[in-house]
């Protein structure tokens, strides 16, 4: 019992990489190198964009963004377009953080640091957004809505809403990652693969649709409630 | 001390039959759904989604909790 306590302990702590004088964590290091694959990507397939006689390349970016966007729009109604890039961005990180466990590599979205600081850009973003679309006063008056016996659970629901969020995340990484260490350990040459499929592709894909759904869902309620 | 903390997380892994048996009902009634009106599956499909993920979501802290419980007190 206490080796696979001490193994979950070993796994659940965040591993410190040596850089220069500093120790990095482990999924900062992950996460830079997420960002720099992105912008190499986005740099390579913007390249040479044209208003006619359009590339392949470039139609099929252009129907995945159409497809995001219209998604989201759809979601957001007109005043959300503004924050439509923000959600795809966090989409395509989220998204690579959580296959890049195919590959090996450990998840950053296993660290709750990370899940935590994204459930925290969330609700600064959604309370931002009720703030701007309604005012100040308006923001205030809408905690008492729909009747002032909410008050209390409003307010709290600030609260609750990103640690749901960030609880989401973390536990099905760490719950697929756990899982999947387990049966490395039990089977270690073709089950992994079989297993890996469902816990890192589907499960994480879907992870990833459920943070930035929410967000943008809370969004909306955020913004136009009463409209 | 150790036969506490196994009971303790084992009892908090119980969460998972209240999130088992909502995403079973969901289910049921999304095929009645699709049965009655196949036009409308995409949508129906993707309300099933968002509410089976929600509800996992629950049973997933129940497993993080029985997680923390063997962490921290075992």
């Amino acid at each position: 019992m206490n080796k696979l306590t001490a193994a979950l302990m070993e796994e659940l702590n965040v591993e410190m990489i040596q850089i220069g004088g500093l120790q990095i964590p482990e999924s900062v290091v992950v996460s830079w190198g997420i960002m720099a694959f992105l912008v190499v990507c986005s740099i390579l397939l913007t390249r040479n964009l044209r208003v006619d006689h359009i590339s392949k390349r470039q139609a099929m970016l252009e129907t995945v963004y159409n497809f995001g966007s219209s998604f989201f729009e759809g979601l957001l109604g007109k005043e959300g377009k503004g924050y439509v890039p923000y959600l795809m961005t966090v989409a395509l990180y989220i998204g690579c953080c959580n296959l890049i466990g195919v590959f090996g590599i450990k998840p950053p979205t296993k660290d709750l640091n990370v899940t935590a600081a994204l459930a925290l850009m969330s609700i600064i973003l959604i309370e931002y957004a009720g703030i701007h679309a309604r005012g100040g006063v308006g923001f205030l008056k809408s905690l008492a809505a729909p009747t002032p016996v909410m008050t209390p659970m409003n307010i709290l629901e600030i609260a609750i809403r990103p640690t749901s969020l960030c609880m989401r995340l973390f536990g099905n990484v760490l719950g697929a990652f756990v899982i999947m260490e387990l049966i490395k350990m039990v089977v270690p040459v073709f089950v992994p693969a079989v297993f890996s499929l469902y816990f890192d592709l589907f499960d994480g894909l879907i992870q990833t649709y459920v943070f930035v759904f929410l967000t943008s869902l809370f969004m909306k309620e955020s913004i136009g409630g009463e409209e | 001390m150790n036969g506490l903390v196994a009971l303790g997380a084992g009892i908090a892994a119980l969460t998972g039959i209240g999130g088992g048996i909502g995403i079973g009902i969901a289910t049921g009634k999304a095929t009645e759904a699709i049965s009655r009106q196949p036009e409308a599956s995409g949508k129906i499909q993707t309300n099933l989604l968002l509410g089976a993920a929600l509800a996992e979501g629950t049973a997933i802290f129940g497993f993080v909790v029985a997680l923390l419980i063997i962490l921290f007190l075992g």
